[in-house]
């Protein structure tokens, strides 16, 4: 089963296509690294397929469910969670009441989503940060939460877009194992976006490639990778050379603050 | 001239132009574009309007033509009441009002910009983009045009000087009173109590002051009570004493006040500078100190599942923001000092009904003071917002528990308004106290029915403090006007029967009957309002997270 499929998903602003005709397949317990270079459309497919934007034409399931009919929005929602870009946070909630109260929007009873809410802050490492406002965190912290608040539900599928991004090496190492697990256990599927391909290619099981908005490559990763290395192929399939390129103004001496 | 267009400082002017104008012509800008317009537009008349009445004064006070009282005193007051009148009124509209065109500092200061010269952009920026700034020209350009015609001579040189001052110092002043409310209402609720408590004191300072004389208050005792208030802004307090000695002809005497006035705006001005910058340094942030619990989690406990969580972070939000606090003390206050001082006025033979137009005054007047709350009702979400799309919730149960709390805020204010009125003026009718009540919460769903559509339909990010107080677009607050003015109408025909007959106990069971006709529109809109929240969710969420897709 595919635990997310698009046909021909469109999305235009003003006319001009963020995403053109993208046919997704995603399967279940799949970990999918969604790659693609800045303005590809990574970010504006991961709204289509999380309800944030509407598509202009074409069509989207996740686990199974239409996402144009209305009737099955709310059942799609309580089975996935999504990190967005920008984030989905309140800043004046302190982390811990962010995670209980984001725990009971999604149906779960106050106490037990208190019981998730504080052993999630501590896989993040979040204990001691738990009673300040979510307004006085720093990035990274901010990041930690919103991938907590997307787990605390227990979802079947996880929305990741730049998980890793502004996370300190220690803290995106246990993430890492973390998802690692929740996908091998069988019990997630993981949609994943991120510019760090060193981190994408430890991580997942299946890539996809977008640009200008078009799905350029998908397979498993070692469809996709063959004998080289992810980046090689990024690069490779996004038509963009290795130059080296020198500023003029720095080449010469004596230039800098001038 | 290459030199001047290449300047950093001319390169900060088009940026910030630039960013203006996009903002403009964008599409959540057409709106403010058109409110603005109108605005230059409306001002044009009433400020012609003003500039007469004040060029009346001037010219009366300049030509020295024989008045009501003795020595010189009639101009004086004239001139005091000119400065203090521009000034006040000034101080109040710009408090009142959002600045859209003020600058974050923050932003530039990684540029290789002195950051005095930001500021001062910055607040010469504010003004050219204020059409309330062109209202103020147009008064002291009429208080000129006046004191010309009045007496012609070289004394209208250094009067103009001393208008020109007299803006920079309202204005310099106004950047010192924003920055320093900023500082301190941005930490905690202790300093909004101190800002309570200092604004509800001098409202009961000018109360005692009016209220020794039991007769009605003559226009001198008026007039000394403004002489005294004025030194609260006192830069502007300097420019009516140099006015003063002008119009009497005695320049030499106007010097000291003039300097005095020159160097009192350029220390307001440069406090207020190293306050924003000091500000911007500091990140602007709240020094991430713990917070307690609040009252959330009781109205949480109130609806199982997830509407109760719903109300329980709408109530926290509610307990956390300075304005319910202020307005909480504030409103209050004042309400007392009404029934204290000014409903023994109200003649017996008036009528029992309008002796209780006070207290039912107020009842409406709680949901006016709170209208940025359901008027922009998302306002204050930032990345929140998109929690209401990706979780499994009925919109419907957002907009509920938005309207519940702001409902609940309201009520709390509207009990303590009525409880302090009591106490103060003593014991009014039952029907009275019924049919506050009664109003209060009747009006309630008509204000929030509209309020929904108009928050869904125009949001916009607003401060999460009292800083730049305005949370309301122009659009909304024409809106939330428009709307007041209306429920008011509406409500204001059961008063008509009732003063009519003289049957004060009509009220209650008109206003109820009315409340009910308003809580099935509100019910009946919801889902109406939850479709449109969801169809609207690519604009709301733009507006309120900054996010353009």
């Amino acid at each position: 089963m595919l635990a997310i499929e698009t046909h021909g998903l469109t999305r235009l602003f003003d006319g001009k296509p963020a995403v053109a005709d993208l046919s997704l397949a995603v399967a279940e317990g799949a970990f999918y690294g969604f790659l693609g270079p800045n303005g590809a459309g990574k970010s504006t497919t991961m709204k289509l397929l999380t309800g944030l934007l509407a598509p202009t034409s074409g069509q989207a399931s996740v686990l199974g469910h239409d996402l144009s009919d209305p009737k099955r929005a709310l059942q799609v929602r309580r089975l996935v969670g999504v990190v967005p870009d920008g984030l989905s946070l309140f800043e004046r909630l302190t982390g811990l009441e962010q995670l209980r109260l984001h725990g009971q929007l999604y149906g779960l009873p106050r106490v037990e989503a208190a019981r998730r809410a504080d052993e999630l802050l501590t896989a993040m490492e979040l204990t001691d940060q738990a009673g300040k406002l979510i307004g006085d965190y720093s990035h990274g912290m901010k990041k930690k939460l919103a991938l907590a608040g997307a787990l605390i539900h227990g979802p079947k599928l996880l929305f990741l877009d730049e998980p890793f991004e502004g996370i300190d090496a220690v803290a995106v190492s246990g993430i890492r194992r973390m998802l690692q697990q929740l996908v091998q256990g069988g019990q997630m599927t993981i949609f994943l976006t991120s510019h760090v391909l060193e981190v994408v290619e430890r991580l997942v099981t299946h890539v996809g490639i977008i640009q200008r908005g078009q799905l350029v490559a998908q397979g498993t990763l070692e469809e996709v990778r063959g004998a080289g290395t992810l980046e090689e192929v990024f690069i490779r399939t996004i038509g963009e050379d290795v130059k080296e390129r020198r500023l003029s103004w720095l080449d010469e001496k004596g230039a800098v603050g001038a | 001239m290459s030199g001047l267009r290449d300047s950093p400082l001319a390169a900060f002017t088009e940026l910030r132009f630039r960013l203006t104008w996009r903002r403009l012509l964008g599409r959540r800008g057409v709106g403010e574009l058109v409110a603005k317009v109108l605005g230059y537009l409306l001002m044009l008349p009433i400020g012609a309007v003003g500039a007469i009445g004040i060029g009346f004064g001037a010219y009366s006070a300049a030509s020295g033509k024989p008045g009501m009282l003795p020595g010189g005193r009639q101009g004086d007051i004239q001139v005091t009441a000119m400065f203090f009148g521009i000034w006040q009124a000034w101080t109040a509209a710009t408090l009142a009002m959002q600045e859209q065109e003020s600058l974050d500092l923050r932003r530039y200061l990684i540029y290789p910009l002195r950051p005095g010269m930001l500021w001062l952009h910055g607040q010469v920026a504010g003004l050219l983009g204020d059409p309330l700034a062109l209202f103020w020209c147009l008064l002291l350009g009429g208080g000129l045009a006046g004191a010309a015609a009045g007496r012609f001579g070289a004394w209208l040189l250094p009067l103009a000087l001393l208008m020109v001052l007299f803006g920079a110092a309202t204005a310099a002043w106004l950047a010192l009173i924003q920055e320093m409310g900023a500082r301190v209402l941005r930490r905690a609720h202790v300093k909004a109590l101190l800002f309570s408590g200092f604004y509800v004191a001098a409202t009961l300072v000018v109360v005692l002051v009016a209220g020794f004389n039991k007769e009605k208050p003559k226009l001198q005792d008026l007039v000394a009570i403004f002489e005294a208030l004025q030194w609260i802004g006192w830069p502007g307090a300097m420019a009516a004493g140099a006015g003063r000695r002008l119009f009497r002809g005695d320049l030499l005497a106007a010097l000291p006040w003039m300097v005095a006035l020159a160097v009192a705006t350029a220390l307001a001005g440069w406090v207020a500078f190293r306050l924003a910058l000091a500000a911007a340094r500091d990140g602007g942030g709240a020094g991430g100190a713990r917070v307690g619990q609040g009252l959330g989690g009781i109205f949480g406990r109130l609806w199982p599942g997830p509407g109760g969580a719903l109300l329980e972070r709408e109530v926290t939000f509610l307990a956390r923001h300075p304005l319910p606090l202020v307005l909480t003390i504030i409103l209050p206050a004042v309400a007392g000092l009404v029934a204290w001082k000014a409903q023994p006025y109200i003649p017996v033979e008036a009528g029992e009904v309008v002796r209780a137009l006070p207290i039912m005054g107020v009842a409406l007047y709680v949901h006016l003071a709170t209208q940025g709350f359901w008027l922009n009702g998302f306002g204050w979400e930032r990345g929140g917002a998109r929690l209401y799309y990706l979780s499994p919730l009925r919109l419907e149960a957002v907009l509920v528990a938005k309207n519940l709390s702001v409902a609940a805020l309201a009520l709390g204010i509207e009990a303590c308004s009525v409880a302090l009125m009591v106490l103060a003026g003593g014991w009014p009718p039952a029907w009275a106290l019924a049919g506050s009540l009664a109003l209060h919460l009747g009006s309630a769903p008509w204000f929030f029915a509209v309020g929904n559509a108009v928050s869904i339909l125009n949001p916009r990010v607003a401060p999460l403090s009292l800083q730049r107080s305005g949370s309301l677009p122009a659009l909304s607050a024409l809106a939330g006007m428009v709307t007041f003015t209306g429920v008011a109408a509406l409500f204001a025909l059961p008063v008509l029967l009732a003063l009519k007959l003289d049957q004060g106990w009509l009220l209650a069971p008109a206003w109820i009957l009315l409340g009910a006709a308003g809580g099935l529109l509100w019910w009946r809109t919801l889902p109406a309002a939850a479709r449109l929240l969801m169809s609207r969710r690519e604009q709301l969420l733009a507006a309120v997270t900054g996010d353009e897709a």
